[in-house]
C-alpha cells in the first residue's frame, strides 16, 4: 500500500500495547496507518518495538489517575485504545477489580480531563454468556448477564469450563480448577468497564466519544493460554478424547483481526468526531458494542484438531474415543458420587459435560455493516501462524536449555 | 420390474421401503397435469421429457398450470442444445454454428435434426424437435423472450467451450474456468427460470436483483453432478474437475483412479466438495423466496437431492470406481420433506451438512476449511430461523435481578410442586417399608424369634448365624436345655 492511501489516526495512545492482544494493534497501526504511536504499560519491556520505529513506551499504573494525567498530558492522544487487563495467572480479586473496573474508570477520567477525542475498550463476548446456556449466533442485542447469574454457575464450574474458553490444560480432563473461576470474576468485571465507558460517551467539555468491542476467543502469536494448553494436549499424546458429539460451533477469534477491528473502531470513532451532526442510529459506532469474530464458527474439536495437525499430527479421528454427552453423564454422576464416598471430588461431574457441549458463537453483521470488519487473516492461517510462533519459542527456550 | 430381486434388501432395510410406499401412497401433488386437455404436439412433448429426464420430469409435471408448459419446453429446448454440446461424433464446424444460432432455430417451425450418433442417448427428441417448436409459438410471448434470450446465452457459452482446444485436450483448467462452465450450463438455467417464475408472480421480484443466487442454485446442481460422475466422465474422455485443484494432489488425471492413490482421490474430491458448499447459504436464500408450493417443491427437490448425493460421494472412495447414488428410498425420504416449505429443507440441509462434517477428518488436506464450510451453513439456517431470542434472554437476565415472566412463575410453581410430590412418595415409600418392616418382625416375635438374643450376639460383632451354636446360645440364655 502506498503511504498517502494510508488511514490517519493523528496521535494515538495504546494503553496495555506491550499485552498479547496489544502488541498486535501496535504492529498493525504501524504497517497500515499514517499516525504517531504511543503505548501505556505496566511493563515495557516485552513485545517492545526496536526504537527505529518511533514507538514511544511509557511505563505506567491506570489504577493512578495522578500518574496517568502527565503521560496523557505529554502524549496528547487524539484516540485511545484501551486494551489492559492483568493476566489470569497469579493474582487476587482485588486486584484484578483494580485494573479491570477502577483502572478503566480512571483511563476514562484521564480521557475526558486532557481532551482525548475517541476511546475504544477491550470487552470480550463472555459478558453475555452464564457459562450454561448456549449462545447461538448470538450478536449485540443479546443481554449482558449480571455478575449474580454469572457467578452462580462459576462456582460450580471446574473443569470444562476451561476447555471450552481456554483449552484444555494440559490433560482433556484436568484443567487448572482455579481458572474458570478467575475467568468469569474477569468478565464480570470487563462487563461492568464496558458499561461505564459506554454510559460516558458523548460527556464531560470534550463531548469524547466511545465505543466497545467484545472479541470471541482470541488466540494467535503470543497467545498464552488458548493455543498452547491445547499443543500441551497434542505433546502429551492425550488426543483421543472426545467429550460430546462435537457438533457445537465455537468462534475463535485470530488475534490480527481482532487488532484490525480494534484500528477500524478508532478510525471510524475519529470520522465521527469530525461530523457535524450526530449519525443516524443504524450507521451509529459511538456508544455502541461490537461482536468481532472470525465469521468462521467451527465444531469445537476441530479447532483442537487443526492445531494438532499443524503440530504434526498425522491422525484421522480412527483412534478417538467419543463420550457422547449421555455417557458423559452417566459416567460423571457415578464418577462425582464414587468419588464423593471417598471424600474426593471428581473430575468428570455432569456438570462439565454439559460445558464441553456447550454452542457458542456469534454473529458479527453489525461490525461488518458500521465498521467495515472483515477477518483479513481466514482461521486456517491464524492457527498455522499462532503454532508456528509457539513452535519457535519452544525450539529458542530448548537450545538455551542446552547450551 | 425386479422387485423379488430387491426383495432382500428391503427386508433388510424396512425404512427404505416404507419411505418408498409413503411417497407413492400419501404424497400429493399441489398440481396435476390434464393430458386429456392437452394437444397431441403437447403430450409429444412430455412423452419426450419422460424419456429424457425421469427425476425433473416428474417436478415439472406437478408445477402451477401458468408454468407447467413454459418450463416443459424450457427443459426440452436446453436438453435439445446439451444433445448438440454433447454429441462427439459432430464435427466441431457444423457444431458451433449451430449451438450459436439455436435461438433462431426457435424462430422456425419443422426444424429438426437427425445427424447425432446412433448412441446419442436422446437422440429422438432432435428428430421430433417440430413438437417442441410448435408448442413453443403457443406460449405467451413473454415467456418465449425469456426462454430464446437464454437459450442465446446458453448456446453462446458451450460453443465457446466447444472451441476451446485447451479444454478439449486438457480439460478444464482453473477453478474460473470451471465455474464458467457450471455458469453456460446450469447458472445461465437458473437465472432464466428465475424470469419465469418472477414473471408468472410466483417468486420475489427482489430475485432478480441478486442474480448471484440463482448462479448459485444452478452452479451447486451442476458441481454436485460433475463431483459424482468422475469415474463416468473419465471413461467418455471428458474432464471437468479443474486442473487448479487435482494438480494439488495428483501429477497426472489418470492418477486418481489408481487405487492406491485412494488418499489423493478422496483428497481431491473433498476439495472439490468444499468448493461446492460454499454455494448452499446463497442456495437457502434464493428459496427464500419463493412464494408458490410448487415452485418451492420444484426448486428444492433437487437441491436436496444434491446436498444428500454430495454427503454420500464425500470422502468415498467408490467415485473413483463407479456411480455412486443415494438410494430410492432416501430419495422418496427426502422428496417427502423437502416440498413442504423452508423449515424442513433447511432441516435436511442441516443433516446432511452434519454428516459430511462427521466423516470429515484431520487428515483431509483441507479438513479446517471443510469444518467452516459446515458451520457457516449451519450459522446462515441459524440466521433464517434464530434458536434463541433476545428480547427473552433480555427479560430472563433482567438488569434487577432476573424478572419473572408468567411462563417463569408457572416453571417455578411446577418445580415447587414437582418437589412436593416427590417429597410425598418417599414419605410413603419409607411409611410403607416402616409398616411392613413392623408387621414382619411383629409376625416373628408373635411365632417366638428370639430378638433379644440376636441383638446381644450383633452387638458381640457376630453377623452370621451360626445354626449348631444357636441352639446353645439359647439354652445358656435362658439356662435350661430343652429336649
Amino acid at each position: 500500500m502506498a503511504p498517502t492511501s494510508k488511514k490517519q489516526l493523528g496521535n494515538v495512545l495504546v494503553i496495555g500495547g506491550c499485552g498479547f492482544l496489544g502488541h498486535h494493534i501496535v504492529n498493525l497501526l504501524l504497517s497500515s496507518y499514517d499516525c504517531k504511536i504511543s503505548v501505556l504499560d505496566l511493563y515495557t519491556t516485552r513485545n517492545r518495538r526496536p526504537d527505529s520505529d518511533g514507538v514511544g513506551y511509557f511505563n505506567g499504573d491506570i489504577t493512578s489517575l495522578d500518574a496517568l494525567i502527565p503521560i496523557f498530558n505529554k502524549i496528547k492522544p487524539d484516540v485511545v485504545i484501551h486494551t489492559a487487563s492483568p493476566t489470569l495467572v497469579g493474582g487476587n480479586k482485588q486486584m484484578f477489580y483494580k485494573v479491570n473496573v477502577e483502572g478503566t474508570k480512571s483511563v476514562v477520567e484521564a480521557c475526558k480531563q486532557t481532551g482525548v477525542k475517541a476511546l475504544v475498550y477491550t470487552s470480550s463476548a463472555s459478558v453475555i454468556s452464564d457459562n450454561a446456556t448456549d449462545l447461538i449466533n448470538a450478536d449485540e442485542r443479546w443481554p449482558i448477564i449480571p455478575p449474580k447469574s454469572q457467578t452462580e454457575y462459576y462456582s460450580q464450574t471446574k473443569v470444562c469450563y476451561a476447555i471450552n474458553h481456554y483449552g484444555l490444560k494440559g490433560n482433556a480432563f484436568k484443567p487448572d480448577p482455579n481458572f474458570s473461576q478467575t475467568h468469569v470474576l474477569i468478565t464480570n468485571q470487563q462487563a461492568e468497564a464496558e458499561i461505564h465507558v459506554l454510559s460516558q460517551n458523548r460527556t464531560g467539555s470534550s463531548k469524547f466519544l466511545t465505543c466497545a468491542l467484545r472479541p470471541a476467543g482470541i488466540f494467535g502469536e503470543g497467545d498464552v493460554q488458548m493455543v498452547p494448553n491445547m499443543m500441551n494436549v497434542y505433546r502429551d499424546q492425550k488426543t483421543g478424547f472426545q467429550l460430546g458429539d462435537n457438533t457445537n460451533l465455537f468462534d475463535f477469534t485470530y488475534v490480527g483481526n481482532v487488532a484490525h477491528a480494534h484500528c477500524l473502531a478508532a478510525y471510524a470513532l475519529l470520522r465521527t468526531s469530525a461530523l457535524s451532526t450526530a449519525p443516524l442510529s443504524h450507521e451509529k459506532i459511538d456508544g455502541e458494542v461490537f461482536m468481532i469474530t472470525n465469521c468462521e464458527p467451527v465444531y469445537f474439536w476441530d479447532f483442537a484438531r487443526m492445531i494438532w495437525k499443524c503440530q504434526g499430527s498425522t491422525k484421522g479421528t480412527e483412534h478417538v474415543w467419543v463420550i457422547s454427552k449421555e455417557v458423559g453423564n452417566i459416567l460423571g454422576t457415578l464418577m462425582e458420587w464414587g468419588f464423593w464416598l471417598v471424600g474426593k471430588k471428581s473430575k468428570l461431574t455432569p456438570r462439565e459435560v454439559k460445558y464441553s457441549c456447550m454452542t457458542r458463537y456469534y454473529d458479527c453483521t453489525k461490525a461488518k455493516e458500521r465498521l467495515g470488519y472483515e477477518p483479513i487473516v481466514k482461521l486456517p492461517e491464524g492457527i498455522r501462524r499462532a503454532v508456528k510462533a509457539l513452535e519457535d519459542q519452544y525450539q529458542k527456550e530448548g537450545e538455551k536449555k542446552s547450551q | 420390474m425386479g422387485l423379488l430381486k430387491q426383495l432382500p434388501y428391503f427386508l433388510l432395510h424396512p425404512n427404505q421401503l416404507r419411505s418408498i410406499i409413503q411417497w407413492k401412497l400419501w404424497h400429493d401433488p399441489v398440481h396435476t397435469r390434464d393430458p386429456s386437455k392437452e394437444s397431441e404436439s403437447l403430450k409429444q412433448c412430455f412423452y419426450y421429457l419422460d424419456m429424457t429426464s425421469r427425476s425433473f420430469s416428474a417436478v415439472i409435471q406437478e408445477l402451477h398450470p401458468e408454468l407447467l408448459v413454459p418450463v416443459a419446453i424450457f427443459y426440452l429446448i436446453l436438453r435439445g442444445l446439451d444433445t448438440i454440446e454433447d454429441d462427439m461424433t459432430i464435427p466441431l464446424e457444423k457444431k458451433e454454428p449451430l449451438l450459436r444460432k439455436f435461438d433462431e432455430i426457435l424462430e422456425l417451425d419443422d426444424w429438426t435434426f437427425t445427424e447425432n450418433g446412433p448412441d446419442e442417448k436422446d437422440r429422438e427428441l432432435l428428430v421430433h424437435f417440430d413438437c417442441v417448436l410448435k408448442e413453443f409459438k403457443l406460449l405467451k410471448p413473454q415467456y418465449q423472450k425469456v426462454i430464446s434470450e437464454y437459450t442465446k446465452k446458453m448456446g453462446n457459452g458451450m460453443a465457446d467451450y466447444a472451441n476451446n482446444a485447451e479444454h478439449n485436450i486438457h480439460g478444464v483448467q482453473s477453478t474460473k474456468d470451471y465455474e464458467l462452465y457450471c455458469h453456460y450450463v446450469a447458472g445461465l438455467v437458473g437465472a432464466g427460470l428465475t424470469r419465469l417464475f418472477v414473471d408468472a408472480e410466483l417468486a420475489n421480484p427482489a430475485l432478480l436483483k441478486r442474480p448471484e443466487l440463482s448462479e448459485s442454485m444452478g452452479q451447486f446442481l451442476q458441481k454436485t453432478n460433475i463431483i459424482r460422475d468422475l469415474r463416468e466422465d473419465f471413461d467418455d474422455k471428458r474432464r471437468f474437475y479443474p486442473k487448479e485443484i487435482w494438480s494439488k494432489h495428483v501429477d497426472n488425471f489418470d492418477d486418481l483412479f489408481v487405487p492406491a492413490n485412494i488418499d489423493k482421490a478422496l483428497a481431491t474430491t473433498s476439495e472439490m466438495v468444499l468448493n461446492a458448499l460454499d454455494n448452499v447459504p446463497q442456495c437457502l436464500f434464493y428459496m427464500a423466496g419463493i412464494k408458490d408450493q410448487s415452485v418451492f417443491n420444484f426448486v428444492a427437490i433437487p437441491q436436496v437431492m444434491a446436498i444428500a448425493t454430495l454427503e454420500a460421494v464425500f470422502r468415498n472412495p467408490k467415485v473413483t470406481t463407479g456411480v455412486v447414488k443415494i438410494t430410492k428410498g432416501d430419495a422418496c425420504k427426502l422428496m417427502m420433506e423437502s416440498s413442504q416449505n423452508l423449515r424442513t429443507v433447511c432441516d435436511i440441509f442441516q443433516r446432511y451438512t452434519r454428516r459430511i462434517h462427521k466423516k470429515n477428518t484431520p487428515k483431509d488436506p483441507n479438513f479446517l476449511e471443510i469444518s467452516i464450510a459446515c458451520g457457516q451453513i449451519e450459522q446462515f439456517i441459524e440466521s433464517i430461523f434464530p434458536s434463541q431470542d433476545p428480547k427473552k434472554l433480555t427479560l430472563l437476565h433482567g438488569a434487577d435481578g432476573p424478572v419473572t415472566t408468567i411462563e417463569d412463575e408457572e416453571k417455578r410453581r411446577q418445580e415447587k410442586e414437582d418437589k412436593k410430590d416427590v417429597f410425598l412418595l418417599l414419605l410413603s415409600v419409607v411409611g410403607t417399608l416402616f409398616v411392613i418392616s413392623g408387621l414382619m418382625i411383629g409376625a416373628a416375635y408373635l411365632l417366638g424369634a428370639r430378638f433379644d438374643i440376636a441383638f446381644s450376639e450383633l452387638t458381640k460383632g457376630k453377623l452370621s448365624p451360626d445354626r449348631d451354636a444357636a441352639q446353645s446360645i439359647v439354652a445358656k440364655h435362658d439356662g435350661h436345655v430343652e429336649l
